[in-house]
């Protein structure tokens, strides 16, 4: 009620964003009534760690407390690993699944402070996006992950070589987590075209639309489909 | 020789049951009312009831009319109990009604059915305004304002667009010497909430609290619809003060569970005023020397096995002359006051014979 962080941003523009999430058809049935009881945050593994309530999602949401709302759709919200330890409320709620859907929103609207929680993500969206597969062997580099060890520098320098040690052929990859077929890579093309995924990247990194956009359009193309 | 009739003194929904279930197992009863009025203080004063929201009056009808058509029952309107001689078998009491005349009539036992009365939220301590701010009301000025089918500002006669209830408005404070639960407020003002929501639906409506006690099925026959169906905030944290700003109230308080002040302007305020005991309960404790229990109530014996027999011979007890009640258990505590009193009648009346 008191909390007004982002003075400069007007009412109606929280109230806009607000009135999306709550518009989301899983909405009703995330989001029943809260008793303030804490049991969310009790089995929370983010809330040991960051300054990060999912009760305080469900109270502020309930409560539709329009500032604070904007205030977690800025910062809260990233502190979530999305595990859903948090469904046992016994209200029947759902913290995190409300907050995939105030992320959904944080995203397709290209909040600045979205763009700046998932800057360091982009390879790992384009990654998933264009292959299907996450963490490749690859981007496994000494300066990206310090905190493997000194023996991460020895595996990228013959990464080729340890990856065909690996007794399954489909594991001897370095640019994809596993071989991926490419019947399955135009699937996922599709869906991510479909279901608009896709298109709530562009107001968060245009740049990083239009190379992935190119890239399943092409090899669309190259098959012979087109979507609509 | 043991006078077989009993003395039924109030009749709220307690004294209710106790007259109309001796009378129904043979007794005569004297029904005896200080208002003119069957019902006690929900008839008299709540537009409807809780937890269901039937009207009070239709919801009690049957009981009434069952009690005014007993040929057993012999009902005094307006008369209070001010005296009383004798012992169990005989009392001879003194009645008297608002005219002044007087009676003295004699009965084997009798049953307390006095009730509470609303605290009174002027009073003492409470820095919430309730005789100098107009839009200050208590539970009970919103349910007389509910009987005629509205609720609106006192000041200016328009629909609130922000109400908020404060819980334990004289319960639970030491301040105020009234160390104990209401058991009733947090209902009452769920249900008020779901009320007001549904004639105001673009209202705002906040209840503050301490603990939520929605003991049994409130919870989510009130509790969780009016939180879930009707989106009525329910904040923790009690209100230390009301000012005024404007022509809005500004109230003081902390949001606990957020962990931050909180500083709102509200339109109406709803006082959930607690109960205490009423005139006419102490005044019984004077006439029957019934001993009061530690918060002031009528004192039994047995607790929690025999609800209902206080520690003095011949007199029971029934409702929320004993302590807070509701009705379901006030009327439950009346039947069984009422086979208490039977049975102890037909006892005197073997013995004595």
């Amino acid at each position: 009620m008191l909390s007004n962080l982002y003075p400069e941003v007007p009412l109606e523009e929280k109230q806009r964003l607000f009135d999306q999430v709550k518009a989301d058809a899983r909405f009703e049935d995330y989001l029943y009534g809260c008793y303030e009881c804490g049991i969310c945050v009790a089995a929370c593994p983010s809330a040991r760690f960051y300054d990060f309530s999912p009760r305080k999602i469900a109270q502020t949401l309930a409560r539709e407390d329009i500032e604070m709302f904007y205030e977690q759709m800025n910062d809260d919200i990233w502190n979530c690993s999305q595990c859903f330890s948090c469904v046992r409320c016994p209200r029947h709620n759902n913290p995190g699944g409300l907050i995939t859907i105030m992320r959904e929103v944080a995203v397709t609207n290209g909040l600045r402070s979205t763009k700046e929680a998932l800057a360091g993500y982009t390879r790992i969206i384009y990654k998933i996006m264009t292959t299907g597969t996450q963490v490749s062997p690859d981007m496994l580099q000494e300066d990206a992950f310090p905190d493997w060890g000194p023996q991460v520098k020895e595996v990228a320098s013959h990464l080729d070589l340890w990856r065909r040690a690996l007794p399954p052929e489909t594991l001897h990859t370095t640019g994809l987590s596993w071989q991926v077929e490419e019947r399955t890579m135009l699937e996922l093309y599709t869906i991510w075209k479909l279901t608009g995924v896709l298109d709530m990247i562009s107001e968060l990194d245009e740049g990083l639309h239009d190379i992935m956009e190119e890239v399943m359009d092409d090899a669309l193309e190259d098959q012979g489909f087109t979507i609509a | 020789m043991a006078v077989d009739r009993l003395l039924v003194i109030g009749a709220g929904p307690a004294g209710l049951e106790a007259a109309r279930g001796a009378a129904d197992m043979g007794k005569e009863v004297l029904l005896v009312e200080a208002t003119g009025e069957l019902g006690g203080t929900p008839y008299a004063h709540y537009a409807t009831l809780t937890p269901h929201l039937q009207e009070t009056h239709d919801a009690m009808q049957e009981m009434l009319d069952g009690v005014k058509t007993h040929p057993a029952i012999d009902i005094r309107y307006n008369t209070r109990v001010v005296e009383s001689e004798g012992q169990a078998g005989n009392f001879q009491v003194v009645l008297e009604s608002t005219d002044g005349t007087r009676a003295t009539e004699a009965v084997g036992a009798v049953v307390v059915a006095t009730g509470f009365t609303h605290f009174d939220p002027g009073r003492e301590t409470q820095l919430y305004g309730y005789y100098e701010f107009e839009d200050v009301i208590t539970l009970v000025d919103a349910e007389h304002m509910m009987k005629d089918g509205r609720i609106v500002r006192p000041s200016n006669g328009q629909p609130p667009e922000k109400v908020a209830f404060i819980q334990c408005v004289g319960s639970r404070d030491r301040h105020i010497g009234n160390r104990w639960c209401s058991k009733v407020c947090c209902g009452i003002a769920s249900k008020q909430a779901i009320e007001i929501k549904r004639m105001l639906p673009n209202a705002k409506v906040f209840i503050f609290y301490i603990d939520m006690r929605m003991y049994g099925f409130w919870e989510d026959q009130l509790y969780w619809k009016a939180q879930e169906e009707h989106k009525v905030n329910y904040v923790r944290g009690i209100v230390t003060e009301i000012l005024k700003k404007g022509d809005k109230l500004l109230m003081k308080g902390e949001d606990t569970t957020m962990g931050r002040p909180v500083e709102v302007l509200m339109d109406l305020i709803i006082l959930s005023v607690g109960m205490e005991p009423s005139k006419g309960t102490l005044e019984m404790a004077n006439v029957f020397n019934i001993p009061r229990e530690d918060h002031g109530f009528l004192a039994t014996v047995g607790e929690p096995l025999d609800t209902v027999t206080t520690p003095v011979a011949g007199v029971f007890v029934a409702g929320a002359a004993a302590g807070p009640k509701d009705i379901e258990d006030s009327v439950s505590m009346g039947g069984a006051a009422a086979i208490k009193a039977v049975s102890f009648l037909n006892r005197l009346s073997k013995s004595l014979a």
